[in-house]
């Protein structure tokens, strides 16, 4: 029998090409929306997982997280500077450190932030030391820069008309451990350098009288909108200071890693309040999969109704070619094959075409998922998991069963057929 | 070496007023050499479909050896048909993609049915039958060649009764003469009946008795040499 398909394959390899490109095809969009889905969900999961609560500004909380955690460039509002010591002295705070955004390098943001916030988000450094001098920066994973290579931040970025702040220049002294989230894609320097590019804090004349600076911080507003960043620079050779008292910049936001959950959820409720507001970046997240699970429903149902117009063309093809085959068929019967035969015949070779291209849209699918995946990861540093769960295994057998019916539908229709009709025909 | 009693046989089909096929009686003995004639519509098929447990007979008793395969289920008709009758059709139906050998043993083995002497016998049959090269393709053969697979395939299971519908219809008379002197070869040397139906004269010549049928009667049935009435 197997050797009959077999030979009857060879002899119609055209059609069922098509018939196994169709079903795989099908199967292949279906496959990777839902594992495309999936690497996204689990890829700023993980990426948001470092940073336990995020207090910013009162204004958007998506906004917050897509800012501080996937580094996404959007001016945000600025927070009281006095919030940084106040949470450093809390005990319920096991760390936090402040970010500052705005400028770029060669399409990478630059943030600013703190040694602490590295040393307690990575173990160790891939190469080269920490940042220790105003004008040192450490690189992620993913910024092909050398060690020691220049950086001259640009206001804003290129694509959004940025200028080159004058006269500001650091120098990679490190480079981070891969974490697969955007931070691998980040330029970190100490957030005093990116206060005194902006000329906030201390003036750049370096003399220690701190509440000058804090003048300038009192004035809310967004660092970009910042009218005269460029009169500004770093002192390039300055130690990188971490003792955040009296009066600081404003902050777009600051990452805070709580000592407990219930410290969390308490430090949470303290700063949502007025001005401040605090977020479980996993939270937010979960509601913005919320509104995108829509989204995913509306593409699964494309997909679904494209498997199920392949399957009726798949039915119409089958059933009209073995309307074609009614002689062949009966003639089989007429010479002694048994009408069970017949049935296998049939069901095998539609079944066989099927579950090849079911198997190759798996393929094809996971490949697809794995190759938006990377350029999505190059892009935005984010790691997205492509991988198999045990519901695709489900779904496949779910695939593969309808298969099986889909084929019966032609292998009932052969063994039903009258021989001694068929051979009339 | 089977031997056909056919009785009180009337079938008819949906839509047709007159049935297709009437026959009271006929008796076919066991290894005799019969030919069938008539002209189109005359009920030569339906008489070879009902013999052969292709169509059911609706009415009447059609016994082989005494047995009523009008009476058989489906799939058992099937399986006595894989059993005891050798198919020969004028459009051979071999399976192209296939060789000789494996359309000769294709129902065999469909029907689980094709042991090593099976295999063996096979490629007898195709020595027998003249053909050398039994892995040959059948796409690659000439008519002639593919009526002589064809014969190669009904003998296979060592058929009581060789039935065989216009053989030499599709063929020129050089291939056509050879096909007829196999089937009356082969079924000599096994000893099967040999029912034919056929236009060819000269094969039609060659066999013991010939029936003649119009309009789904017998209308005439004589033995070779027997002057026309």
């Amino acid at each position: 029998m197997t050797r009959f398909i077999l030979a009857d394959l060879r002899r119609l390899w055209a059609g069922a090409l098509v018939v196994v490109l169709l079903v795989a095809l099908a199967t292949a969009l279906g496959v990777t929306v839902t594992l495309q889905e999936r690497a996204l969900r689990l890829g700023s999961a993980r990426a948001a997982d470092k940073f336990d609560l995020v207090i910013g500004a009162a204004g958007s909380e998506t906004q917050l997280v897509l800012s501080s955690v996937f580094l996404q460039p959007a001016p945000l509002p600025l927070l009281a500077g006095e919030v940084l010591p106040k949470l450093l002295a809390d005990p319920r705070v096991a760390w936090a450190a402040p970010v500052g955004f705005g400028d770029s390098f060669s399409g990478y943001p630059v943030v600013g932030t703190t040694k602490a916030l590295i040393s307690s988000t990575v173990a160790g450094l891939a190469e080269g030391r920490m940042f220790d001098k105003e004008g040192e920066a450490l690189v992620g994973a993913a910024v092909k820069l050398p060690l020691g290579a220049e950086i001259k931040p640009m206001h804003g970025s290129s694509a959004t008309g940025g200028e080159t702040h004058a006269g500001v220049v650091y120098h990679v002294s490190g480079r981070l451990p891969p974490t697969g989230t955007p931070w691998d894609r980040a330029i970190l320097v100490p957030i005093q350098a990116v206060w005194h590019v902006h000329g906030l804090g201390e003036d750049e004349h370096h003399d220690e009288h701190e509440e000058h600076g804090g003048e300038r911080a009192a004035v809310p507003g967004d660092v970009e909108d910042h009218a005269d960043h460029d009169h500004h620079g770093i002192d390039a050779d300055a130690p990188v200071k971490e003792t955040f008292a009296g009066e600081l910049p404003g902050l777009p936001a600051i990452l805070v890693k709580p000592k407990t959950i219930a410290d969390a959820y308490k430090l949470r409720q303290a700063y949502r309040s007025g001005t401040t507001t605090a977020v479980f970046p996993g939270e937010v997240l979960t509601n913005l999969y919320a509104t995108l699970g829509d989204a995913r429903l509306v593409l699964s149902a494309v997909a679904a109704g494209s498997q199920g117009l392949v399957a009726a063309a798949l039915v119409l093809v089958t059933v009209t070619h073995i309307g074609q085959r009614r002689r062949q068929i009966g003639a089989l019967r007429a010479f002694g094959a048994p009408r069970w035969a017949v049935f296998m015949i049939v069901w095998l070779e539609l079944f066989l075409l099927v579950a090849l291209g079911v198997g190759l849209g798996y393929l094809i699918g996971f490949t697809a998922a794995h190759m938006i995946a990377s350029a999505f990861t190059v892009q935005s540093g984010i790691v997205l998991p492509v991988e198999f769960a045990r519901q695709d295994l489900l779904a496949a057998v779910v695939l593969l069963a309808s298969a099986a019916a889909l084929a019966a539908v032609p292998a009932v229709l052969a063994y039903r057929q009258s021989p001694a009709r068929a051979l009339r025909a | 070496m089977l031997s056909l009693q056919v009785e009180e046989l009337r079938i008819s089909f949906p839509g047709l007023a007159a049935p297709v096929l009437l026959i009271d009686r006929l008796y076919i003995d066991a290894g005799q050499r019969v030919a069938i004639t008539g002209g189109s519509g005359s009920g030569k098929s339906t008489l070879i479909n009902v013999v052969t447990g292709l169509e059911r007979a609706q009415a009447g008793r059609v016994l082989w050896n005494g047995q009523d395969i009008a009476r058989l289920a489906e799939t058992t008709r099937d399986r006595w048909r894989a059993e005891h009758v050798g198919l020969v059709m004028q459009d051979f139906h071999l399976f192209p993609g296939l060789s000789a050998v494996e359309n000769v043993l294709l129902p065999a083995r469909l029907a689980r049915a094709a042991g090593a002497d099976v295999v063996t016998h096979a490629h007898e049959l195709l020595q027998a039958v003249s053909l050398a090269r039994p892995d040959q393709r059948i796409d690659s053969m000439s008519r002639g060649e593919m009526q002589r697979v064809a014969i190669a395939r009904a003998l296979l299971r060592r058929p009581g009764v060789i039935i065989a519908d216009e053989p030499t219809a599709s063929l020129d008379a050089e291939a056509g003469e050879a096909v007829g002197n196999l089937l009356l070869h082969l079924a000599a040397q096994t000893g099967a009946t040999l029912i034919v139906v056929s236009h060819d004269q000269r094969l039609i010549n060659r066999l013991d008795r010939r029936i003649a049928l119009q309009g789904g009667r017998i209308v005439a049935d004589r033995a070779a040499g027997e002057v026309a009435a």
